[in-house]
């Protein structure tokens, strides 16, 4: 009986769990992941409305509101006037005041930086224009 | 006697922990993979333009297609290199499956020449794909 006793303790006492190695090996995976992990950049989606290149010939007659930025490796044009993008930023503000839902053609030339586009894109979603359209020139 | 009787109920009633530690660590690791995965299909190489303004990407369509633009003007699928016919014939197939709704991302280096993009942009259009979005940086972290 006594003995039947003490190996039942036995196997309770075996059942209990030692936390210590298993806290030792979380807190180095915590630590190897804190030390690991590199925050990634948050990611914007400019969208825009491209016309496919099968269409391009109807599109002779222009739209009545329709303003022209047309993006050139020195700078830019807006409503043929030569700007930089702060004065780009302020013509903007001020149309988007005006209405919000115009069009604005982005004419973005062969040999302009890809930087250039993003920065209209960028100026035409701060001011809260919409109606994108990008097209390309020589 | 009290005192034995006392432990002996403890463990009894204690959770036995193993196997939730073992499958949290399951998932743990899963995650982590998962993730590193993700990561791995885009290019690290990009100096993407930052856009302080732009939309933010909250709810990703699962069909989108990231294309890489490099600064050379190197177009690349999650990694892999293809020329512009290829494109096509992916871009092709990419309509045929999954509509012309499939939106496209193009990640252009911030020194590539329009002209590239619009390489790209032409083939996706040529290919009956309308949704085109740039991608941009938001946020430095």
């Amino acid at each position: 009986m006594a003995h039947k006793r003490r190996r039942k303790r036995q196997l309770v006492e075996e059942i209990e769990l030692s936390m210590t190695p298993m806290i030792d090996i979380v807190f180095q995976l915590l630590i190897y992941f804190i030390v690991t992990f590199e925050p990634q950049d948050v990611m914007a989606h400019l969208d825009v409305y491209r016309p496919s290149p099968e269409d391009r010939k109807e599109q002779t007659e222009t739209p009545p509101n329709l303003i022209r930025v047309e993006v050139y490796a020195e700078g830019y044009i807006i409503n043929e006037r030569r700007v930089g993008l702060t004065e780009l930023e302020r013509v903007m503000t001020r149309l988007a005041a005006i209405d919000k839902n115009q069009t604005i053609l982005i004419m973005a030339t062969a040999n302009s930086k890809h930087d250039q586009l993003i920065n209209v894109l960028d100026l035409c979603s701060k001011t809260g224009l919409k109606n994108l359209s990008v097209v390309s020139t020589n | 006697m009290s005192k034995r009787k006392k432990k002996a109920l403890m463990a009894a009633s204690g959770i036995n922990m193993t196997p939730m530690i073992d499958i949290v660590f399951q998932m743990i690791i899963f995650f982590v993979l998962t993730v590193e995965m993700e990561r791995d299909s885009l290019d690290p190489n990009m100096n993407l333009s930052l856009s302080p303004h732009g939309p933010a990407v909250e709810k990703k369509d699962p069909r989108t297609v990231t294309i890489d633009v490099s600064a050379r003007g190197r177009i690349s699928l999650g990694r892999v290199p293809v020329s512009a016919e290829q494109l096509y014939a992916i871009m092709r197939n990419t309509v045929s499956t999954y509509g012309q709704s499939t939106p496209v991302v193009i990640r252009g280096d911030s020194r590539t020449l329009h002209e590239e993009v619009k390489r790209v942009m032409d083939i996706c259009t040529s290919a009956g794909l309308w949704k085109v979005q740039f991608a941009a940086i938001k946020d430095k972290n």
